[in-house]
């Protein structure tokens, strides 16, 4: 699956003018389906650097490229998924996960469908009706998941999008995005606070620190990766060598 | 809530039986204040008539086209203002300052300029609908969910689009709370402009029943144009009820 980078962030600086430097010399590269999660404390600047690579905001140093194409501005290759689900509450769950496509025309029978497939595959085709305060927060989560797959995005950047939901409906959604990009080979920048969480998803994980990023560890689980993984000794192990890592950052 | 609103007409009747026995014990002139039973029978007579009828259409002409144009430029205002903090800067100062000065007062000044008649009072009831519209449309135009503006950042909307598909929706409740209060206004600014210069109208029907001791047609054009506002009131409450549950987002339907 690791093939040439085609994302890259490369010496990325970047100050905001009331907190100083929040990022500091962060390189990083994502191959095509890989899965990459940033770790870190809340306020280590993981955020931001998600929406410099998004091109959200623009670096004071360095660049971020695209297929080796600088990024200076959000693309039709890119998804977002916020940490809340920032979805828009006077329209049907099924013309949120349109909006992308609505926004620039109207909509086809093409993705319609491709539409109704997605939230299908989330669980969500008996809601496609219904308002986004009908639904739940973890049902709300998988229709933001959706709305980001839409597009047949190359790349989706992910902030913290599960971090206000309960376990079990974590796990749960866990296991339907995975399967989701490992359909649609999508590959993922993905910021969480969670180690387990990290240790599951992602191919890479790189520790972020006081706006830097420590060398990525690998984790090498095979894919496709099932629930009761997480209770095996590799897991464990890999978890506890991510918290030595962190711990080793920290210190 | 059903038994509330059981409960508040129950109110209402007793303050009404209130008032008419009151009335009635203390022998009060109906120069002063009628019974509801003498102003009901006003009313009637008036509606009955067709005496107030073409006053009613009259004020109710200048309310809504007061309404229409101080609302409609009010957003229209509100929109610019909230969509640039430089605009916001250099006129914000100057509505504020337009809206300090007490508008009935210049009901005189709008006789001057723009004669007796239908104008003046349009005139007024739009300048008092204007500020209620501008203030909340501003407000809910720049009070966006930095989220979701940066959502439609991604999605690559454009400006306008950002605003149509985006801050206007989320703003809704609260542009329509604003067309709420200026239909409710509309109603003293027509009123009030009729005072001054008019001799139609509902205002104009109040000086003229004053000038002849007419006072059960006072309480009864004041029951009318209560009525009136209260409609007003209610029509736009649907209007909202309408606008905010629409069946579907027109724009993604397939071609």
């Amino acid at each position: 699956m690791l093939t040439m980078p085609f994302l890259q962030l490369e010496a990325l600086h970047f100050a905001y003018p009331d907190r100083g430097e929040v990022v500091r010399d962060v390189c990083l590269q994502l191959a095509p389906g890989e899965i990459h999660c940033l770790i870190g404390r809340s306020g280590c600047g993981k955020t931001t650097v998600l929406k410099l690579a998004a091109g959200l905001l623009t670096p004071q140093q360095g660049q971020v490229q695209l297929k080796g194409c600088t990024v200076q501005q959000p693309t039709s290759d890119m998804g977002f998924v916020f940490q809340s689900p920032t979805l828009l509450h006077w329209l049907s769950v099924l013309d949120n996960v349109l909006l992308p496509h609505s926004l620039h025309g109207l909509v086809t029978a093409d993705q319609r469908a491709h539409g109704e497939q997605l939230l299908a595959q989330m669980g969500l085709a008996a809601l496609r009706d219904d308002k986004p305060q009908q639904l739940s927060g973890g049902q709300q989560s998988r229709v933001a998941i959706a709305r980001a797959l839409i597009t047949r995005p190359a790349v989706l950047f992910m902030d913290e999008p599960f971090a206000a939901l309960d376990a079990i409906t974590r796990d749960e959604l866990q296991r339907d995005f995975l399967a989701l990009c490992h359909q649609h080979g999508t590959a993922v920048l993905f910021v969480t606070h969670d180690m387990a969480e990290a240790v599951y998803l992602a191919d890479q994980v790189s520790l972020m620190h006081a706006g830097r990023i420590h060398a990525p560890l690998h984790i090498d689980l095979p894919r496709p990766r099932q629930t009761a993984m997480r209770y095996t000794p590799v897991f464990n192990a890999l978890c506890e060598q991510l918290r030595h890592a962190m711990d080793a950052t920290l210190s | 809530m059903k038994r509330d609103a059981i409960f508040a007409t129950l109110l209402g009747l007793a303050c009404l039986a209130t008032w008419e026995v009151a009335v009635r014990v203390g022998h009060t002139s109906p120069l002063v204040l009628p019974a509801p039973s003498v102003v009901v029978r006003s009313l009637w007579q008036g509606l009955s008539s067709g005496y107030l009828w073409p006053h009613i259409a009259h004020t109710l002409t200048e309310v809504v086209l007061g309404l229409l144009l101080g609302a409609s430029m009010g957003f229209a205002g509100g929109v610019a203002l909230g969509e640039s903090a430089r605009l916001r800067g250099m006129l914000m100062p100057y509505v504020v300052i337009s809206q300090v000065v007490p508008k009935l007062a210049l009901a005189p000044l709008f006789i001057v300029w723009f004669g007796f008649g239908t104008l003046p009072t349009v005139v007024m009831t739009a300048l008092i609908c204007f500020f209620p519209l501008l203030e909340n449309t501003a407000t809910c135009v720049q009070q966006v969910d930095a989220n979701k503006l940066e959502l439609f950042r991604m999605l690559r909307a454009s400006p306008w689009q950002t605003l149509w598909r985006l801050k206007l929706p989320a703003g809704l409740p609260n542009i329509m709370a604003g067309v709420r209060v200026a239909a409710v206004l509309a109603w003293v600014g027509a009123v009030v402009g009729e005072f001054i210069g008019a001799s139609r109208g509902l205002g104009a029907l109040i000086i003229a029943a004053q000038g002849s001791m007419d006072t059960p047609l006072m309480f009864a054009v004041l029951t009318v144009i209560t009525v009136c506002g209260l409609a007003f009131y209610k029509a736009c409450e649907g209007l909202e009820r309408y606008l905010l549950n629409p069946s579907s987002d027109f724009s993604t339907r397939t071609p």
